[in-house]
């Protein structure tokens, strides 16, 4: 019941404390760039999700198993990203192969966001933050797609509203967006501290 | 057979260029280890001098010191006897860690020789809130650390911060991150004590 | 970036200068945007991390450049990549090695330039069509735009927020500090606005030059259409 709970928790936090795009910034361009409609950020929001949760879960075993054991930590980064990389390949595949209707939502995206930092960072933030077992890596990896769903898909709600709103003149698009992200991102400071 | 040509013809830029790759990595990688390793004891030295003036030398403790957790792990403790110039001993040093508002907090902790009293703390990392809980590093909330004994703590909300007392005064506005720092340091001070009685690293005389 | 067809001293100033200001990657083409707004705390990590985006920047660039010929289109990303990691790998060994207190507060965001867009955009739109040393120069100068890019935002940052820059007081003593500029919020907000500062101000210069060339619309798009359900 305990390990239950502190998943639960661990999941709680990348979501909402511990949210990448609010506290450590990562996965801001597609944030920034994709969000201005609420499906396509949605179809991103997903893509993400599944690519995170599958290169989160493999680089940990990757890095448990095999890096760590034979001292190759050095190697790191560079097996990382050719996991990325190859998961992204993989989930396209497999995603246009056998959900053609998947493939025409988000399937565009899945070659864009082998270079989004979210993925790299949770395999980089899974390792800093000392996670230890193989279903904590899945739940944290899983929680942290999630979580940039929910940033991504609040901020496409709210410039949704924003292109009907009379912005001043030098502030209009990008100026406006950043800053409505700021002041999201203090209302997410609220949940700070909420889940250790 | 031709698969394996054709997987070769389209892939050797790969395969030779991520062996070049590794070559360079390995070079820098061993040009350069002995430095990081040295950076990473440098810094918890420096603290630890700045915490006992006059320290110089550094001895890892040998004895395995098995510290519970309150998340309920284990972990092995690391603990630095520190000695002055003459090998005279002038305290113990160890790295001390929990969690605090907004994430991990990594301490540095000493005691003096006897380890009757705190000689002080410093912080390694945290990401408190900057001017709230980050104030923990703060000399008006440290200084309280010094010459506090080496007993359960308690935080108090209000107080003499002067006090040298197992009484710590917290900081307005950050309860969370004075309570963290407190329970850093008696999750881990009567564990690492008890164990180095037991194991007669000190003396058995009491507070 | 194909070039015009002038002197090759031309294209060499070309790709040296573009990525300073007409194509600055943080203001006008917003790619990349992780480090200006992680690491713009303080000058010294922002420079730091400039820094060592130019080194790898020029790094893969030369790289890719020397081996553009050899490229089999298919794995040309994952070749970039892989160069790309491996440079960023040294530059983390080196920070680890000679600026350890840097390379602490720089933390993941390292390792991060791996997957930040200017570099692989770079790789893609520059090195794998020119020659080295145009490669090397639009390394410098994408790199250096970028740096001063980030050594401003956390200029402003860094002053407001602590009252100092480089340790150097600025404000006078009764100066209370803007704590909120150090949080992630003030980082959105100080680059939002500094943004529409550009904006308005190549506004101006457009109506004084009437020289529709001299601005290139920042990549801000048109204001999305409401989505229909």
């Amino acid at each position: 019941m305990d390990r239950f709970v502190a998943l639960l928790m661990g999941f709680l936090s990348v979501v909402l404390v511990n949210n990448f795009v609010f506290t450590k910034f990562l996965g801001t361009c597609p944030y920034l760039g994709v969000s201005g409609r609420m499906d396509r950020a949605f179809g991103m929001g997903l893509a993400v999700t599944f690519v995170t949760a599958l290169s989160g879960t493999l680089t940990w075993m990757v890095d448990a198993w095999v890096l760590t054991p034979l001292h190759l930590e050095i190697t790191r980064y560079i097996c990382y990203i050719v996991i990325i990389a190859g998961a992204v390949q993989l989930v396209e595949m497999y995603v246009r192969k056998f959900f053609p209707s998947l493939y025409e939502a988000f399937g565009i995206f899945l070659p864009l966001i082998s270079t989004n930092c979210v993925i790299l960072g949770i395999c980089l933030f899974l390792d800093v933050w000392g996670t230890n077992s193989l279903l904590e890596a899945v739940v944290i990896s899983t929680g942290t797609g999630i979580g940039f769903t929910v940033a991504i898909c609040i901020m496409a709600a709210i410039r949704e509203e924003l292109a009907l709103a009379d912005v001043p003149e030098a502030l209009q698009g990008a100026p406006i967006t950043l800053i409505t992200a700021g002041l999201l991102t203090l209302a997410f400071m609220g949940f700070a501290g909420m889940i250790k | 057979m031709s698969r394996l040509k054709y997987f070769l013809q389209q892939s050797w830029l790969l395969l030779a260029s991520s062996f070049c790759f590794g070559l360079l990595i390995a070079m820098t990688n061993a040009a350069l280890s002995d430095r990081i390793e040295q950076n990473k004891a440098a810094k918890l030295n420096d603290i630890t001098k700045r915490l006992l003036p006059g320290a110089e030398v550094f001895q890892p403790v040998a004895a395995e010191i098995q510290i519970k957790l309150p998340d309920g792990t284990q972990e092995q403790a690391r603990i630095l006897e520190v000695l002055a110039g003459d090998k005279q001993r002038l305290g113990w040093s160890f790295n001390v860690h929990g969690s605090g508002f907004a994430g991990p907090i990594e301490l540095v902790l000493t005691t003096d020789q006897g380890f009757q009293k705190i000689m002080g703390f410093d912080v390694l990392a945290s990401s408190e809130t900057p001017g709230f809980g980050d104030q923990i590093k703060s000399d008006y909330y440290r200084r309280q650390y010094v010459n506090a004994p080496t007993e359960p703590l308690t935080l108090a909300k209000t107080g003499d911060p002067a006090m040298a007392d197992s009484q710590i005064v917290a900081i307005t506005g950050a309860t969370v991150s004075s309570q963290a720092v407190v329970d850093i340091v008696n999750t881990f001070l009567p564990q690492i004590k008890s164990q180095m009685q037991e194991k007669g690293l000190i003396g058995n005389v009491g507070p | 970036m194909s070039a015009p067809n002038g002197s090759t001293s031309g294209l060499y100033s070309k790709a040296l200068f573009t990525g300073l200001w007409r194509e600055n990657p943080t203001f006008r083409l917003m790619i990349g945007m992780c480090p200006p707004l992680a690491v713009t705390t303080a000058v010294k990590p922002a420079l730091t991390m400039g820094l060592s985006v130019i080194f790898v920047l020029v790094c893969s660039n030369l790289v890719v450049s020397l081996m553009r010929n050899l490229l089999k289109p298919h794995l040309r990303i994952i070749m970039f990549t892989v160069t790309i990691a491996t440079f960023v790998t040294i530059c983390d060994l080196f920070l680890k090695a000679y600026q350890p207190q840097m390379s602490e507060i720089l933390g993941a965001y390292v390792p991060l330039i791996i997957v930040n867009c200017i570099i692989i955009f770079r790789a893609e739109a520059c090195a794998s069509k020119s020659g080295p040393l145009v490669s090397i120069l639009d390394g410098v100068g994408m790199g250096t735009g970028f740096t001063l890019a980030l050594c401003a935002l956390s200029a402003v940052r860094e002053l407001l927020a602590t009252g100092h820059v480089f340790d150097i007081q600025v404000m006078p003593k009764a100066f209370v500090p803007w704590l909120a500029l150090q949080m992630p919020v003030g980082a959105f907000v100080t680059l939002g606005l500094m943004l529409g500062l550009i904006n308005v101000l190549t506004r101006k210069r457009e109506v004084a030059t009437e020289d529709p060339e001299a601005t290139v619309a920042p990549s801000a798009p048109a204001a999305p259409v409401p989505a229909t359900t």
